[in-house]
């Protein structure tokens, strides 16, 4: 309890400036001797098994704007003081948190995730990062300023396929990688559709109004809570916000990539009636799309190509692999072209394999030189309470979560203008789209009364 | 049972013209050994019969407007009405069996039904010896194309495939560059069509409303499975459903892949492998309608001195990478269009990219004569010319090499699954490596019905 009289100072909540935390609270950090109070916000779903994760630790307050949704994870924690609001929790709680796990729906994760931070939190936060661009950038600044232990809820990042292709990428096992084609399959959730015209009286287990939080408002339906919010362009981020932050992350951490200076998309146009398709949908990510981006030179590496196909869509099978030998796995996967061979693998960089497998065969791998991952969430436990930085702290899911929602701009941009083939030419450092200013429009969002970042 | 053996001795016989009685019931008599049949002599007028008139068949018939249109049969009598009042003196039919028995003087037939009624009707008149114009692809699966080209070798009647774009100068243009080295040895094209067709990804419509007084549903679904009529299917609308469309492929390949296949002097693919936004649809839907968006992916052979080609295919919005031989803020190609990749240069629908490129090269010498017209070339073979440009020579193996496409796409999650692109084996039509695709290599006809 000792550690709580340090962040009474966090009290400046209300001001929202970003005070680093070892000015907040002395040196104010857990020992590792110490559990972590943690509070959950947005606890059902991909929440409630994040809590499960981090219940070695005391789970202190849980906030959900859905209390049907939550009761499981209300009922594991009899405990736990229960919110709707987050904005609540976190002034009525300040004093007795140390950290929040985010998975609420897309449009949430920034808000959430960003009052946290600026009251010296750390912030375990499901992927994408956030709804927006701007958001990512802001809330990556905000974290390194606050100095607050951050995780991304990638977790194939913690896993030991995405070290391999790292090692063996840069030990050469393929050459010089110009070319790689990713993929999940088909979304889970409904895509390419209209905004339902029926307005269903909203159950009384939910708050709506908090459920939209940032969002415009909308009349309640459960075309979009609890479950499906991913498809729609103002709650989630589609198929590539929410597989693409798994699969594109080997991707991201074995070429060292960053911002991409161009990227282009052609997507699936047609929205169903009744008996005839319209074209052009303007609520939801389309059912399929291929996102193409262009990465300049890094680091000794050459200038990548780097193709996503989603909804279905598939790249084409390497001529390397045998017949016989499916690629990828059920979520997806990704093949990496190098000059001298390629390397695939399934979802969350999971098996990854040189191709064909005699190549495997016969490589010489490398002596591991990334340290392995204790677990992805105990990282980040670890990292609040003094350890080293978790492996996508935001420093590195930041930049990730960016490049990815950079492709559906570029997905949306198609749909609205109509226009074939149109690359979007992209500035990362200033982040502007500088040959469609138009598209700029997209890099953030106005938020509704009341809420800010 | 296994349609695909049965095809493959077909073939086989039908190599050696003696022995085509084989094929049972459907024998095709040669049109001169027929006694009725009436040679035209290119100052007279031919008797034209249209099979499936509204939409699309009364381009058609308009197209031929010169010659004698003396029937004209729809199971639709409201879709037709129209071209009914147009063409007064015409005799009209409801079931083209009937009108090709009981009219005797009807020269040549031109078919715009939907496609799973193209083979049936255009054998039939074959088998009487009428030339036959018919609408694009030429049939509904794999081996009607089959049956209908060796069927129409042998009946030497006079045959035109309705994908009129292969009468352009453009179309000529793409081969006389390729031809002429331009843009070097072509080892890649991107093909893509962003036409809607109809609501595709969907499943059948539960409700059961009442047929038309105008329809005649069941002649209306010929040879394919029996299913309560609904409006989602017709008109036009049939185009998107498996059983009696071809999917936007079907629809528009055989018209944007006649130009690749002519330049490229493309035969059967020794592989082809899809995905598409149906991938992990339930059966209710993928066994029902085309997906929203395709990638197709054929793999060709070296021909002559021309090296493997990788084509690949693209519907419902996709699209290759743009091109960056492209100017900026250039709209990069048509709604459909394609782009060829070549060792020394890139063309994007019959002009090298970027434009200065094509400024620079001027124009291919002329080693394709020009078209009188699509369906002037097939007026002019009927009345003893030569042999129009698509005839089913020519329009049955592409058809054929466009519905395997289709075949891969029905297979897609089987394929993604087990690993594979499908491999096939075009003169015998038989997928080699995943043996349930062959069932859609031959549609399976409702009783009463047959080729």
């Amino acid at each position: 309890m000792d550690r709580r009289r340090f962040l009474g100072g966090a009290a400046g909540v209300a001001a929202f400036s970003v005070v680093p935390r070892h000015v907040l609270a002395g040196s104010g950090q857990t020992p590792p001797s110490e559990k972590l109070n943690i509070a959950g916000i947005g606890v059902g779903g991909q929440g409630a098994g994040d809590i499960a994760n981090v219940a070695g630790e005391n789970i202190v307050a849980l906030c959900d704007v859905d209390r049907r949704q939550a009761a499981e994870t209300f009922k594991r924690h009899p405990n736990a003081r229960q919110y709707a609001d987050f904005r609540v929790m976190l002034e009525e709680e300040a004093k007795n948190i140390d950290a929040v796990v985010v998975a609420t729906p897309d449009h949430t994760h920034a808000v959430a995730s960003m009052m946290a931070v600026k009251m010296g939190k750390h912030v375990y936060c499901e992927k994408p990062l956030t709804y927006s661009m701007h958001e990512a950038r802001e809330l990556t600044k905000a974290a390194r300023e606050a100095r607050v232990a951050t995780q991304m809820g990638n977790q194939g990042h913690s896993g030991d396929g995405i070290r391999l292709i790292c090692e063996w990428i840069w030990d050469g096992a393929i050459g010089a990688v110009r070319e790689v084609h990713a993929w999940t399959t088909h979304a889970v959730w409904p895509q390419g559709m209209e905004r339902p015209k029926e307005t269903p009286p909203v159950p009384d287990t939910l708050d709506w109004d908090l459920w939209l939080g940032p969002a415009p408002y909308r009349p309640y339906h459960p075309a979009y809570a609890p479950a499906l919010w991913r498809g729609w362009w103002d709650f989630g981020t589609g198929g590539l916000g929410d597989m693409g932050c798994h699969n594109l992350d080997p991707v991201f951490w074995a070429l060292k990539l960053g911002a991409p200076t161009s990227v282009e998309a052609s997507c699936s146009i047609f929205v169903p009636t009744i008996t005839w398709d319209k074209p052009f949908n303007t609520e939801s990510y389309p059912q399929a799309s291929i996102v193409r981006y262009e990465f300049p030179e890094r680091e000794g590496m050459p200038p990548v190509e780097l193709t996503w196909y989603d909804g279905g869509l598939m790249p084409r099978r390497p001529p390397e692999l045998e017949a016989g030998r499916p690629l990828g796995d059920k979520l997806g996967g990704v093949v990496f072209v190098g000059d001298k061979g390629r390397l695939t693998c399934g979802s969350y960089g999971n098996s990854p394999r040189l191709i064909p497998e005699s190549r495997m065969r016969d490589y010489k791998r490398p002596a591991p030189s990334l340290p392995r991952s204790v677990g992805h969430h105990k990282e980040w436990v670890e990292a609040c309470k003094g350890g080293k930085p978790a492996g996508s702290n935001f420093d590195y899911a930041g930049p990730l979560t960016e490049m990815i929602l950079l492709g559906n701009i570029a997905v949306r941009m198609s749909l609205k203008t109509q226009e074939k083939g149109l690359r979007l030419a992209y500035d990362g450092p200033s982040m502007r789209i500088t040959n469609l200013p138009e598209a700029n429009e997209f890099l953030h969002r106005q938020y509704r009364e009341g809420w800010k970042l | 049972m296994n349609g695909v053996n049965e095809g493959k001795d077909r073939l086989s016989r039908r190599s050696f013209m003696g022995q085509t009685a084989a094929v049972a019931a459907f024998t095709v008599v040669p049109r001169y050994v027929l006694g009725g049949a009436r040679n035209v002599a290119p100052s007279e007028k031919l008797n034209i019969a249209g099979i499936g008139i509204g939409g699309r068949g009364e381009g058609d018939l308009d197209e031929c407007r010169s010659e004698n249109i003396v029937a004209l049969c729809d199971v639709d009598e409201r879709h037709a009405a129209r071209v009914f009042k147009k063409y007064p003196d015409a005799r009209k039919w409801v079931d083209f069996r009937k009108m090709l028995d009981e009219q005797k003087d009807i020269d040549a037939v031109i078919i715009a039904t939907p496609d799973h009624l193209h083979a049936v009707a255009a054998m039939a008149a074959m088998k009487r010896g009428k030339h036959v114009y018919c609408e694009k692809p030429l049939t509904h699966c794999i081996w009607e194309a089959r049956q209908l080209t060796l069927a129409a070798r042998e009946a030497k009647v006079a045959t035109q495939l309705g994908n009129q774009g292969q009468a352009s100068d453009d179309n000529r243009l793409v081969s006389e560059i390729i031809w002429d080295g331009a843009i070097g040895p072509v080892r890649e094209v991107h093909a893509w069509c962003n036409r809607p067709i109809s609501t595709r990804g969907v499943g059948r419509p539960p409700e059961t409303p009442e047929v038309p007084k105008t329809l005649n549903w069941d002649l209306w679904l010929g040879p394919a499975k029996y299913r309560p009529y609904h409006p989602v299917y017709l008109p036009f609308r049939w185009r998107s459903w498996w059983d009696f469309g071809t999917g936007v492929l079907g629809d528009i390949g055989c018209h944007q892949l006649d130009p690749v296949f002519r330049a490229l002097k493309l035969g059967y693919p020794l592989s082809v492998e899809a995905c598409s936004s149906n991938m992990d649809e339930g059966p209710g839907v993928k066994e029902e309608t085309a997906p929203k968006s395709s990638i197709v992916r054929f793999e060709f052979p070296q021909r002559e001195d021309m090296p493997p080609l990788a084509l690949t295919w693209y519907d419902g919005g996709l699209m290759p990478q743009r091109p960056p031989e492209l100017e900026e803020g250039r709209r990069f190609g048509e709604a459909d269009d394609n782009l060829f990749i070549g060792d020394k240069g890139k063309m994007l629908g019959h002009r090298l990219i970027p434009e200065a490129r094509m400024k620079e090269y001027g124009r291919p010498p002329q080693r394709i004569e020009r078209s009188p017209g699509h369906h002037k070339e097939w007026i002019d073979a009927c009345k003893g010319g030569k042999p129009a440009r698509a005839n089913f020579e020519w329009a049955g193996p592409l058809t054929e090499v466009v519905l395997l496409g289709n075949v891969a796409l029905k297979m897609e999650k089987q394929l993604y699954e087990k690993g594979l692109k499908l491999r096939y084996d075009g003169p015998n039509m038989q997928v080699t490596n995943l043996p349930e695709a062959n069932k859609y290599i031959r549609d399976e006809y409702r009783e009463g019905w047959s080729l």
